[in-house]
């Protein structure tokens, strides 16, 4: 496969993964807001952590603009922003659009279709008002997106390069997520702020797709280290950070079966060695130590990681 | 399916007529494609003309919206390009076809092939031999001097001595109907993926038209294309690796490259994807080079190969021209077809049929005026209002003048520059293209229409039945060029 058709097809489902993320933890957080308003909560605190999360930093608002409005525009359309969700779809589809000879016609219609829809302005106005269904329609597109890769093109290479794109993008995001809400919550102790906990916990869940999974696995109250254990080690949770990287580790496996059968490359180490602690040190341990530093040290090893397969295909 | 099948729906029909689609529908002095006379379609447009004046403006009007939907969605369009994101224009298309009976297909479909078999003779002549030259059918100074003869490719071989592979040609019909070719192009022709996704759209959005008729499918185009491009092959190779050269999103024809490439199940390449070692050309891949053995190329020969031709080129391949020449790898159309399209030339390729076919053109030329040719040269001067003047190597509707919506002034500049230079330009009287019942806003009204078959040539030649048919949307406008405000129409070569 052409080295510049690899990179476009894990740029775009990167991009996209991205997209899906940002979309999501905003519709979580906007709904998180109404519930703290409630509880008294100071809400500065919460719209930092997000944009923490997202590694942003949001320019000076003018006085008249309430920050989380402003945050969200920043965020979702702002083409100024190279995260926001607008920037990421617009550059998902540029990709999908030089490979246009590659990927099948059905996924390039649903990611064009969805481009328009965003684009509308008709749409965007009344996704001001009311932002759910902006945020709706970039997740479900998404899944759209990915349900037809997997359903309709050959898991060939190129097949593999998305998953590469989508899953560096998703180990990413929840450790950021787990990293930063950990830090943020851990002073929580107090017996009169378990229901903000309770809150926070359940918007971590929601903010990587999980609540409803987890709480099949767990009945009873969201506890912060289930939920670490849930969204870290869970060898079969498909937003997990094991998951993601096992499904990165296969993917580069099958990749390099027949190119170089014998030979490990620099990316499958570093995935060895990062599978290897989170499949075997126990959850304790883990939490025990540093998170933090886990946490962040984890995140550096999957840029790492991202930055080899791009060495190793010649990827830009 | 009979007329006499529905009786009931006649009385429908006639009430629709009235308040109709078609009211204040006017025939101008143009060959209409439906209407024979006023309110009188042709035979083959019987069962069509009655399917439209049914239907309400408004029930129309959803196909019609259905339609460009269908295209944005689909990204079918060509792009103007400002900041990342850029503008995409779709190129419109109107939901009523065009439809062209068999056997009026198959005259044309004879013309072609008998057209693009001289072309490809006189290439490989002009390119060896000379013999036309010689014989002084064609002045010699016509060829030497075209700006697109390649003198460095005189004595190179070529695979299977084929020249154009993929040719584009322009047919209009003039007032009587008769078909005349108005232009081959025989570089990098374009057209093709709207030829095949106008009928796809078509099928999806009005699929009840279909059914009074048996369209041939044009859908082996892609098929068709791969067999001529692996049958050139080097050196008859098995199994070559076949890809689409292409110069790339920004270009206006990108989404044809792309639709093309994948339905061939080809790899579209871009220049930086390409290189040449040994005179050997490999593309990059994610597990080395690969070996490429044929290019379908959509790059115009200025911007191949920065070495030979246009040093500034980015979108080439450097060395690909002496990899090319050792026949190492097979280019598709050849380098060097540009001046079997010269316009200085066209006034010719009658006589290549005559010469090196011994046959009759079985298709016309439009009558064209040579200024090199004296008593051509008044006949120009005197009557520039009434002519159409063209620079014989540009294309997409510039470096025109259309004599009667000139200026003086304009006219005496382009009496200024014929008289310098009179190699540059031929002279053609104006041709009132046929007119095709079209949707615009407020009902349907006649645009004038070309045609666009594509020719294509290898182990034989081949003319899928079909065709891009394109249409002048500003009322009386003559021009269907896509730059210019064109759109354009699916268009059915009927099986019976």
């Amino acid at each position: 496969m052409l080295s510049r058709v690899a990179d476009a097809l894990f740029w775009m489902s990167r991009y996209f993964e991205r997209a899906e993320h940002v979309a999501r933890l905003l519709d979580v957080w906007f709904h998180l807001e109404l519930d703290l308003s409630g509880a008294g909560a100071p809400y500065e605190m919460h719209w930092t952590s997000l944009t923490a999360i997202l590694q942003q930093h949001v320019p000076a608002l003018g006085n008249d603009v309430l920050p989380q409005v402003g945050i969200a525009h920043w965020l979702t359309f702002d083409l100024d922003n190279p995260g926001s969700i607008m920037a990421c779809i617009t550059r998902a589809r540029l990709n999908a659009r030089s490979i246009r000879g590659t990927i099948n016609s059905e996924i390039w219609r649903e990611l064009n279709k969805l481009y328009w829809k965003l684009s509308d302005p008709e749409f965007i106005r009344r996704s001001k008002e009311s932002p759910y269904e902006f945020y709706q329609a970039v997740e479900a597109g998404s899944a759209l997106f990915q349900g037809l890769c997997d359903a309709t093109s050959t898991h060939d290479e190129g097949w593999q390069f998305i998953q590469l794109g989508k899953f560096v993008e998703r180990a990413d995001k929840t450790l950021r997520i787990l990293d930063i809400q950990y830090h943020l919550l851990r002073d929580l102790t107090n017996p009169a702020d378990v229901s903000l906990s309770t809150l926070h916990w359940a918007a971590v869940l929601m903010s990587c797709r999980a609540y409803e999974s987890y709480q099949r696995r767990h009945v009873g109250r969201v506890e912060p280290a289930r939920v670490v254990n849930f969204l870290l080690l869970d060898p079969s949770f498909p937003r997990s950070v094991r998951f993601s990287l096992e499904a990165m580790a296969r993917s580069l496996n099958a990749i390099e079966r027949d190119a170089h059968p014998r030979e490990l490359s620099k990316a499958d180490r570093l995935l060895g060695l990062m599978l290897a602690e989170l499949t075997y040190r126990p959850l304790e341990q883990i939490l025990a130590s540093d998170l933090h530093d886990f946490l962040s040290r984890l995140i550096d090893q999957v840029g790492q990681v991202s930055r080899a397969i791009q060495e190793r295909y010649s990827l830009r | 399916m009979l007329w006499s099948e529905y009786p009931c729906m006649s009385g429908v029909a006639e009430v629709a007529e009235r308040e109709g689609l078609f009211t204040g529908y006017t025939l101008g002095q143009a060959y209409d494609e439906m209407f024979a006379r006023p309110g009188e379609p042709r035979w083959h447009y019987a069962s069509l003309h009655r399917q439209l004046s049914s239907l309400s403006y408004d029930a129309f009007r959803r196909i019609k919206v259905m339609t460009d939907l269908s295209m944005l969605q689909d990204g079918v369009g060509f792009t103007v390009y400002r900041q990342e994101e850029g503008i995409e224009r779709v190129w419109p298309m109107d939901p009523i076809p065009r439809i062209i009976p068999a056997q009026e297909w198959q005259v044309i479909e004879r013309g072609l092939i008998q057209r693009i078999l001289a072309l490809n003779l006189f290439l490989k002549d002009v390119y060896n031999d000379q013999f036309i030259l010689r014989d002084r059918v064609i002045d010699p100074r016509l060829v030497f001097e075209g700006a697109f003869f390649r003198r460095e490719f005189v004595g190179a071989k070529v695979p299977r001595d084929i020249y154009i592979h993929i040719c584009g040609t322009d047919l209009i019909r003039d007032v009587n109907g008769r078909y005349l070719v108005l232009e081959d192009n025989g570089r990098t022709p374009s057209g093709v993926s709207y030829m095949l996704t106008n009928r796809q759209v078509l099928k999806r959005v009005w699929p009840q038209v279909f059914e009074s008729y048996t369209v041939q499918s044009n859908d082996d185009y892609p098929s068709a294309l791969l067999d001529v491009l692996r049958y050139i092959a080097p050196g008859g190779r098995p199994d070559p690796t076949v890809v689409l050269l292409s110069p790339g999103i920004y270009n206006s024809a990108y989404f044809e490259h792309t639709f093309l490439a994948q339905r061939m199940g080809i790899e579209l390449v871009e220049g930086r994807d390409l290189v040449v070692d040994q005179n050997r050309v490999y593309m990059r891949t994610t597990r080395g080079l690969e070996r490429v053995d044929v290019i379908y190329r959509r790059i115009d020969d200025d911007f191949l190969d920065p070495l030979v031709f246009r040093p500034d080129s980015i979108l080439g391949v450097p060395g690909l021209i002496n990899a090319y020449r050792a026949g190492q790898v097979s280019l598709a159309n050849g380098v060097g077809t540009g001046i079997a399209d010269d316009k200085g030339i066209y006034p010719f390729v009658p006589d290549m049929i005559r010469y090196y076919l011994k046959q009759d053109p079985i298709l016309d030329n439009v009558e064209t005026f040579r200024p090199l040719v004296p008593s051509h040269l008044q006949h120009i001067l005197a009557n520039l209002e009434r002519l159409v003047v063209k620079t014989v190597n540009e294309s997409g509707g510039y470096g025109m003048l259309i004599g009667p919506a000139s200026t003086a002034e304009q006219r005496d500049k382009f009496r200024e520059h014929i008289r310098q230079q009179p190699r540059n330009f031929i002279a053609q009287p104006v041709v009132q293209l046929s007119t095709h019942p079209t949707f615009v806003e407020g009902g349907i009204e006649g645009r004038h229409v070309d045609l666009r078959p594509f020719v294509l040539c290898g182990e034989k030649v081949v003319v899928v039945p079909g065709a891009l048919t394109r249409v002048a949307l500003p009322r009386g406008s003559l021009v269907v060029n896509s730059s210019q405000g064109g759109g354009s129409k699916d268009t059915w070569v009927l099986a019976e």
